[in-house]
């Protein structure tokens, strides 16, 4: 497969491997993360007036699923700031390592292991999301309470182990990385064999071996790698879209259930979100209430049984139909990249049919991020109601339909025949066309 | 080349449609936090659409997507507006008044006509798998390719 | 290490600005606004207005600045001519006030926001030397001690709706007693009409020229400005509950018993219709001015004494008639 070794030019070269643009990337992202929990605490109650929503929700949450993840792969966790703070501490240094640094360092419990915690936080955020999405305050609460998390379990346990096992945006990320194009990877496997000390290893916040990486999935391009290794073998590599699918590669139940849990959420929010069923929209708002834990049953029962039983359907006939040495759950865990670019481009139209209206409100905001009636940059007028156009259903359209011909050609790649792959490329059709009727229809 | 050829066609190809001759509609809205009822509508492409819009419980508007038709109502002052419905698809409307936490999320949908775009992309949707199978090469005649694969 | 602390000096900078801009925003704001009063207006199951009562002086401004913390609000003062506001969520309005006379003055929301809306009251003390607001004169009702929570049911009804214009012939003939300013506030239709059958200058005029005659009296006592501006009122402050056609079915109503005058004082009740006649020509204007002045009948109707003007009463009022006595002035 074709690569571009972004480290072959001199200057994407030193601004990966300077510690200086990464550092100040990710000190500003924790002074706005600061900020924007601050906005939210001490700003107007109104969401469309305050930065921590309109920040948070409408510019990162975009941002992560238009630009970040789609082209450049797990990108935002390279300049994350929620780990920062532990990350700085354990070790001993905020440029660059230094010395013995704070903390107890354990090992993740082995059973809490993978992607289910991730799924699970995600699942969570999606059951209270009507609220989190609305109010700035639960919004800087959520947030506080993720950079204490992350802080607390740094001094706990080694390296990230809350990124890796429980940030439900890290798992998001990281599902969706393996589409996304950009990789690190070992430029010479020989020159790793040869080289005993294993510098990139120890170094890895991320507690990955690049010379084993297969998929980006777990790598949180923070560069580390690139810059302590002796000999210079560490890639950054521009690759195909979708480089991680193929037959082969590793894949796990828990990834396969993170796959599922993130196909169902899009659905459910776009129903919640951008349908025109209000009860449902009080249902999942009003939390605590009868109508709340009837939504949070049916989107608990979709999200973690029904979906998943079409999807474990799908790959049992597939099974029937061409048996091969493979388990049920290899097969379970192997089939889920299929679910991936469906998923990957699901969010991505769902996105722009949620952001798109709302990007008006983004710049006066900045004029005003308080809500306190300021204008900083003579930019705060009334935003307007916002409308979607036939671009930008469009768009959609197109977005939904790559999804469904991507994930139709894993699955294809994955299977020994056109009969085998049927099942999950009739599951992705019906996965599309419902996101197509809840989306465009 | 090809396929982009076949995909704008399968979306914009002008088919013949069979279109009820136009009639006046009156149209009873009620908005309420955070839904509007009947949350669909539907009418017929060149219908004279009245929206008669009753706010319920407190300010609400109606802002329809695609045509430059707003209005807004206080509870006890029912709003009335009237538009053509001379674009077929479908429409989102929205509350245009600030009504509170969901208020970005009161939509509701204006059908024009049968909903042609999703049938489109329907069909799109199962000749690109065809071509994502590599069934349908993606050259500039398509043709059924069978066998060998990637 | 002389790059390591500029990194951390980095950091603690961007931390502390990120800090700083919010509170020492609030802070200078705050001490530029010293003399100014932040006013929060939120639906009143969210809380009301942030503030109940607001202290002012005669002569001194007062400063407000307003803002809403969910729905469109409105800010209004009561009896008084001062415009309006309207209050968009997480928007700003400002405004100052200046009072001259000493007293309580009511600021209320107009825009309905809830069936809880006219809770939505507080009131300004203006303290201070100088001539009090003169105090109101006695309601009509109260001189009269009517009994606004008695059933007042017309008992003889017209075959239909009496007209002003139809009763332009018989005009001359009624007894100068009977077409007097206070004939007209302290008679119902009804009673006017018994009034006009004992007559007997018109004793040949059938029952229905009578009542258009009485349609007549009524339309007399008002003019279409008033009536326009009475239905101006009607529409922003009764219609939410007493419907825009006065049917009683307005939609903060809705699912509430109908009313009967068992039930008062009982609970919640859908208002009476208005254009069912049995109602309106059965209630002096005396009467429906108390009903509105006092609010309550244990109906879940609102009190208005400190909202409207006398003269907004009286306009208000003369709308109220035009469902059950048809004026050629009255707005359709």
């Amino acid at each position: 497969m074709t690569r571009l070794d972004l480290t072959r030019f001199p200057w994407a070269r030193f601004l990966l491997r300077s510690r200086w643009p990464q550092f100040l990337l990710r000190a500003i992202a924790l002074a706005g993360f600061v900020f924007t929990i601050l906005a939210g605490l001490m700003g107007s109650a109104v969401g469309s007036h305050n930065f921590a929503i309109i920040f948070v929700w409408i510019a990162w949450w975009s941002a992560l699923k238009l630009i970040f993840i789609p082209f450049g792969g797990r990108s935002w966790c390279s300049i994350c700031p929620i780990p920062m703070p532990g990350e700085w501490l354990q070790r001993g240094g905020i440029l660059e390592p230094h010395g013995k640094g704070v903390g107890l360092a354990k090992r993740w419990p082995r059973f809490l292991r993978g992607n289910w915690l991730q799924a699970g936080g995600f699942l969570l955020i999606g059951l209270m999301g009507a609220v989190t999405l609305t109010s700035a305050k639960v919004t800087a609460i959520v947030l506080l309470l993720i950079l204490l998390l992350a802080f607390g379990l740094s001094l706990l346990f080694e390296r990230r182990s809350f990124c890796n096992n429980l940030c439900p945006i890290g798992g998001f990320t990281g599902l969706y990385a393996q589409a996304g194009p950009v990789e690190v990877r070992v430029k010479d496997p020989d020159v790793c064999a040869n080289h005993a000390e294993k510098t990139c290893y120890t170094n890895c916040p991320w507690g990955q071996y690049p010379l084993a990486l297969k998929s980006s999935a777990n790598c949180g391009l923070c560069m580390e790698c690139l810059r302590v290794c002796p000999q210079d073998n560490i890639a950054v590599n521009l690759r195909p879209w979708g480089s991680d699918l193929q037959p082969g590669s590793r894949h796990s139940l828990g990834e396969a259930f993170l796959a599922l849990v993130m196909l169902a959420s899009a659905l459910v929010d776009s129903a919640v979100f951008l349908g025109p069923w209000g009860q449902l929209k009080m249902a999942a708002y009003q939390i605590g209430s009868l109508p709340w834990f009837l939504f949070a049953a049916s989107f608990l029962s979709f999200a973690i049984f029904i979906l998943p039983g079409f999807y474990a359907g799908a790959v049992w006939l597939a099974a029937r139909i061409s048996p091969s040495k493979e388990t049920f759950k290899q097969r379970l865990a192997a089939q889920s990249q299929v679910l991936v670019p469906l998923g990957l481009m699901a969010w991505i139209a769902f996105t722009i049919s949620f952001a798109f209206v709302k990007f008006p409100y983004v710049l006066p905001i900045i004029s005003d991020p308080l809500g306190w009636g300021w204008n900083w940059l003579n930019l705060s007028a009334s935003a307007s109601v916002g409308q979607t156009t036939t671009f930008g259903l469009l768009l959609q359209l197109v977005i939904l339909i790559i999804g469904l011909t991507w994930s139709a050609r894993v699955a294809r790649q994955l299977a020994s025949s056109l009969r085998q792959a049927a099942p999950l490329i009739f599951f992705a059709l019906i996965f599309t066309i419902s996101m197509l009727w809840l989306l465009i229809g | 080349m090809g396929f982009a050829l076949l995909a704008l066609l399968i979306l914009f190809l002008p088919l013949p449609t069979f279109a009820p001759p136009p009639i006046e509609r009156h149209i009873r809205v009620e908005a309420s936090m955070f839904q509007f009822t009947p949350g669909e509508v539907t009418v017929n492409p060149g219908d004279k659409v009245t929206i008669e819009l009753v706010s319920t419980d407190v300010v609400h508007g109606f802002s329809l997507d695609g045509y430059d038709f707003n209005i807004t109502s206080d509870p006890g002052q029912t709003a009335v507006g009237t538009f053509v419905a001379n674009k077929p698809g479908v429409f989102r409307f929205r509350c245009s008044a600030a009504c509170g936490n969901l208020h970005p999320f009161m939509v509701g949908k204006l059908h024009v006509g049968p909903d042609l775009l999703l049938i489109r992309a329907i069909l799109l949707g199962v000749v690109s798998i065809l071509i994502g199978i590599g069934l349908l090469r993606p050259s500039s005649s398509p043709s059924v390719h069978s066998g060998g694969v990637v | 290490m002389r790059k390591e602390l500029f990194a951390r000096s980095l950091v603690i900078f961007f931390l502390l600005l990120a800090v700083a801009i919010p509170l020492g925003g609030w802070w200078i704001s705050k001490a530029a606004s010293a003399n100014t009063l932040e006013l929060h207006a939120r639906m009143p199951e969210n809380g009301g207005w942030n503030i109940d009562t607001i202290q002012a002086q005669v002569g001194k401004p007062l400063h407000l600045h307003i803002t809403s913390d969910d729905v469109v609000h409105g800010f209004s003062i009561g009896k008084s001519d001062q415009p309006t506001l309207e209050i968009q969520p997480g928007e700003y309005v400002d405004t100052t006030l200046t009072f001259d006379r000493p007293g309580k003055y009511t600021f209320y929301c107009d825009r309905w926001c809830g069936p809880n809306h006219w809770r939505m009251r507080g009131t300004i003390e203006v303290t201070g030397t100088g001539q009090p607001i003169p105090p109101d004169p006695q309601p009509l009702f109260l001189k009269l001690a009517l009994d606004l929570d008695a059933a007042h049911d017309a008992t003889i009804l017209p075959s239909q709706l009496p007209s002003a214009n139809a009763a332009g012939a018989f005009t001359s003939q009624i007894p100068a007693d009977l077409a007097t300013r206070t004939t007209y506030l302290t008679n119902s239709p009804q009673s006017m009409w018994k009034q006009l059958r004992a007559a007997s200058a018109l004793k040949s005029q059938s029952d229905a020229d009578l009542w258009n005659t009485v349609a007549w009296i009524w339309h007399s006592q008002t003019t279409s400005e008033k009536i326009t501006q009475g239905q101006k009122l009607y529409t922003t402050n009764c219609a939410a509950c007493h419907g825009e056609t006065g049917k009683g079915d307005g939609v903060m109503v809705r699912g509430l018993p109908a009313m009967t005058h068992g039930t008062m004082g009982h609970s919640l009740v859908r208002p009476p219709d208005f254009t069912d006649p049995t109602h309106l020509l059965g209630a002096s204007p005396a009467l429906l001015q108390g009903k509105i002045i006092r609010g309550g009948m244990g109906t879940g109707m609102p009190y208005w004494g400190p909202i409207f003007t006398e003269n907004q009463m009286d306009a208000l009022v003369s709308y109220l008639y035009t469902f059950a006595l048809k004026d050629s002035s009255a707005a359709p």
